[in-house]
């Protein structure tokens, strides 16, 4: 019991005294799951909304692959993005094996369904008159679609959060795409499974709290940009 | 002139709208009453483009409106009101920009005159979530002319507005419509809103047309059983108010002058409006105390609801409802002249637009 509190302690400590290495790690991670969500944003919200809109055959199977999607499991994700990247790998002269481009293609794959999935929820919940109110305003499709996803904004920044929450918290797939080589793919998440995994109780713990904290304050402002549009209303 | 033919669409094997012919005019209020489930709004979705008919054609401006390649540029010459507002999250300026920005256009002057013409100038900087019921439907308005179109498609505007609102902003309409000579197709199931506001009107059920014709006639002479149980179950006689004391409103209908509570002025033109159960049947005079009184003579004597329907002939025509236990008591035959009378308050007044009114 004593060595928990202990380790929470030193963790503590570590935190405020964040040595270079661990800046690093932090960097890295915001790094990766950032350009990752972004990329996953760009696609999966217009795609979400499209698929939403238009009426084209299979949608209820595309829709259900989708949402299969949102639930992929990252060790798979990985394992594949390994395979395809590897040196023998169709994708291997890339060399973006165990590299951070690597691991943000890897969390693109596993943030761009849920994205999209959430994006696509929404814009199916807003009442069909409601889009053909835009388009008989004169929109073309590109602008009808805008001007419904501002309308719907809070429920979009709902799946952008989701979609940064499942990179963020995610280990599987980076550890396998990414290595976990110190200084150069290794990631919050990465450090606190290795410095468990040998005894360092303590700086897993202070790995463990930053990762929470950090996830807190991107979370945490994301939340302030959504909470203050809802104020207007 | 627009000219629709044809037209039909059916859901799963049954035929829900089937239009053999219908022209409307341009520069007027063209009305399509009919109950719920009728068809009405299929029309509408179908010449907003949002629904594809089976077959038919419409042609507007010229043009196979169905067989158009650029629906953009058609939906831009066109604006559809609903029956809900549908405002955007934004102030009220910039809900009645918008079309204006779709288009890549700046404001000439039209927001701010569309501001004054529907008194909602003072709201401008208001977010559209914070207004009244009543308010959306004037901002809703407001944005549908900004863009000065030359077709609006009206799918009952006023579903959700309690009667205070309606009248002034039915009087707003009215006014920019004609202002502008814009073509406008209006979808109601409410006689009062048909009245107010249209030039012709169509009755439609069960997606069919029944009868295409003016306001007066479609409400006094309805072409069909079915159209006389939707529009037919009131008297609807129109008339001029030539005097008014308080809010007593004397009007002069052909020889005969009536007497009814209204808000509405001497010279206003106005529909008056009995309901057939407010006519009281009697074979001596000075049995009552309402306002109106007359020597009438039966036409007509049918079933009707649960007790029957007299048509009178009184100068005008009126309808009136009875009893068995009435016409038994009363031995009320066709062609027998008995006394009608009906209480000032009993009579609905609407205003209406003179006949063969230039602006």
């Amino acid at each position: 019991m004593n060595f928990i509190l202990e380790g929470i302690k030193k963790g503590i400590i570590l935190l405020f005294g964040l040595n270079s290495e661990v800046l690093v790690i932090l960097r890295l991670s915001l790094w990766v799951s950032m350009l990752a969500t972004l990329i996953a944003v760009l696609i999966g919200v217009p795609l979400g909304s499209i698929i939403a809109i238009k009426k084209f055959p299979f949608k209820k199977i595309i829709i259900a692959l989708i949402n299969t999607g949102m639930g992929l499991p990252p060790v798979v994700v990985g394992l594949f993005v390994v395979l395809f990247l590897s040196r023998s790998g169709p994708f291997g002269f890339l060399q973006w094996l165990y590299t951070p481009i690597g691991m943000v293609l890897a969390q693109v794959i596993i943030a761009t369904p849920i994205i999209t999935g959430l994006s696509l929820a929404a814009v199916q919940s807003v009442d069909p008159r409601f889009y053909q109110q835009i388009l008989s305003l004169g929109a073309t499709t590109t602008q009808s679609i805008w001007v419904l996803l501002k309308e719907i904004r809070l429920s979009i920044l709902a799946a952008v959060i989701a979609g940064f929450g499942s990179v963020i918290s995610e280990v599987g797939a980076v550890m396998m795409v990414g290595g976990n080589i110190k200084g150069q793919t290794r990631v919050l998440t990465t450090a606190t499974v290795l410095e468990t995994h040998m005894g360092n109780f303590e700086i897993a713990i202070a790995l463990g709290l930053i990762l929470i904290t950090m996830s807190f304050i991107v979370n945490l402002a994301l939340t302030f940009i959504q909470q203050s549009r809802e104020k207007q209303k | 002139m627009i000219k629709i033919e044809n037209l039909s669409l059916g859901f799963s094997g049954r035929l829900d709208l089937f239009v053999d012919k219908l022209s409307i005019e341009e520069g007027g209020i063209f009305t399509v009453i009919g109950p719920n489930g009728a068809g009405k709004t299929t029309l509408l979705n179908i010449i907003a483009l949002f629904l594809k008919p089976d077959n038919g054609s419409i042609e507007i401006w010229g043009e196979n409106i169905l067989k158009i390649k650029d629906k953009l540029n058609f939906r831009r010459k066109t604006s559809f009101i609903f029956s809900q507002p549908y405002l955007f999250n934004e102030t009220v300026h910039n809900n009645i920009a918008l079309p204006l920005r779709l288009r890549g256009r700046h404001d000439t002057g039209t927001i701010g005159e569309m501001l004054d013409l529907f008194k909602i100038g003072h709201l401008k900087t208001n977010m559209a979530g914070t207004l009244s019921q009543g308010e959306k439907h004037r901002v809703a308005l407001a944005r549908a002319f900004v863009t000065r179109p030359r077709l609006v498609l009206l799918d009952e505007p006023f579903l959700s507005l309690d009667m205070r609102f309606k009248e002034s902003l039915i009087n707003d309409l009215r006014k920019v419509i004609r202002l502008n000579k814009i073509t406008a197709i209006f979808v109601t199931q409410d006689q009062s809103e048909a009245l107010a506001l249209s030039d012709t009107m169509a009755v439609m059920m069960r997606g069919k047309i029944l009868q295409q014709s003016s306001p007066g006639d479609i409400f006094t002479r309805p072409a069909t059983r079915e159209a006389a149980d939707f529009v037919g179950v009131e008297t609807i006689i129109e008339g001029r108010i030539f005097k008014k004391e308080d809010n007593l409103c004397f009007i002069r209908i052909k020889d005969k002058i009536l007497e009814a509570v209204s808000v509405y002025n001497e010279g206003d033109d106005v529909f008056i409006c009995i309901r057939p159960e407010d006519v009281v049947i009697s074979r001596h005079t000075d049995s009552s105390s309402a306002r109106n009184h007359f020597n009438a003579r039966i036409t007509n004597i049918e079933p009707w609801r649960l007790g029957y329907k007299l048509n009178l002939e009184c100068g005008f025509n009126l309808a009136a409802s009875v009893t068995g236990q009435s016409i038994e008591n009363l031995n009320l035959k066709i062609n027998e002249e008995v006394f009608v009378s009906f209480k000032a308050t009993a009579i609905h007044v609407i205003r209406r637009e003179p006949r063969n009114d230039t602006i």
